[in-house]
């Protein structure tokens, strides 16, 4: 009971109020001091939706794609097993629902569904896309051409997160329903403009092919979670495997 | 501002703290649903393809 004890010497007017000494106190505060504190919560305000924006681009949209990504994945491979193997041209997919899986063992980041277009919209439910445009890809399957696909550095999945650990000479194997097509990577490019389209060309010179062939091309931004420049990794095909009866991955799976 | 906000909540300090939860929460949700969806793609941090000019990443 201190407040009693003090009582009579300090405020003898007082009696029988204990909240009378702070509620004054808030309503003679100069509008000064409310301004610099409305300024300061609302400062403390703008670093905590700051913050919750990185957790939500490096975790939470991670989430949501893997979940989307999975349940595409499904489909697909659902819709594959019901046509039956050995049916049917390749050409007969339906874009629509990815073409197929890229699997990139250097990377370890299990299989990536493949669809048309790469609009932000489509890539951010955690699949690669290859591209429609500025340069129409080539797929797979195609006599020459290049296959260009784009994925996620960072969140939505984040598919291509580990390119920089891609080396010349790793396999990149893409699986469609009754084909394994087994690529070999033979060149990086770590950093180049995002207006460089060359890369995308059918014969991409950059690499130093002049010749017509089968290559594959993979885009993504770089540095880690900026988008300044662009990373590219080519490869070319070295086989392709038909898929049997229990979807034997090839050696460069195992 | 938020003391502002915390004495015109209705009830005892507990039920204050408890709406007070849910109005945080409410924010938090209400960002990740719709805000933050609309601004990331305003934001330069995760175009990846190659494009022309003027093209959407």
């Amino acid at each position: 009971m201190p407040d009693r004890a003090r009582e009579p010497e300090g405020v003898p007017e007082a009696g029988g109020v204990p909240a009378a000494p702070t509620a004054p106190r808030r309503r003679y505060r100069s509008p000064l001091a409310a301004l610099v504190s409305v300024c300061g919560e609302l400062l403390i305000t703008a670093g905590v939706v700051l913050g919750l924006f990185v957790v939500y681009s490096l975790w939470w949209t991670n989430v949501l794609a893997d979940r989307e990504a999975a349940r595409q994945g499904d489909d697909v491979r659902h819709n594959w097993a019901q046509k039956g193997s050995g049916g049917g041209s390749p050409g007969t997919f339906d874009s629509e629902d990815g073409i197929g899986f890229l699997h990139v063992p250097s990377m370890g980041s299990g299989e990536i569904l493949v669809k048309k277009g790469t609009d932000t919209s489509l890539l951010n439910d955690g699949v690669a896309g290859y591209y429609t445009e500025p340069v129409k890809s080539a797929l797979p399957w195609d006599k020459k051409g290049n296959f260009t696909l784009a994925a996620h550095r960072d969140g939505h999945g984040a598919r291509f997160h580990n390119i920089h650990k891609i080396r010349t000479g790793d396999p990149i194997v893409f699986e469609t329903r009754d084909t394994w097509f087994v690529y070999k990577v033979y060149k990086e490019l770590p950093s180049t403009s995002k207006y460089n389209v060359e890369v995308l060309s059918p014969v991409p010179k950059e690499s130093g092919k002049t010749k017509p062939g089968r290559y594959l091309t993979l885009t993504t931004c770089t540095p880690i979670y900026t988008s300044d420049y662009r990373y590219i990794v080519w490869a070319e095909l070295v086989r392709a495997d038909k898929v049997d009866k229990n979807r034997t991955p090839p050696p460069e799976l195992r | 501002m938020y003391g502002w906000i915390w004495r015109h909540l209705p009830g005892n300090a507990w039920l204050r703290a408890a709406i007070s939860l849910v109005l945080a929460l409410a924010v938090v949700y209400a960002l990740f649903q719709y805000v933050f969806p609309w601004a990331e793609p305003l934001l330069p941090f995760n175009d990846v393809t190659v494009d022309g000019p003027g093209a959407a990443g």
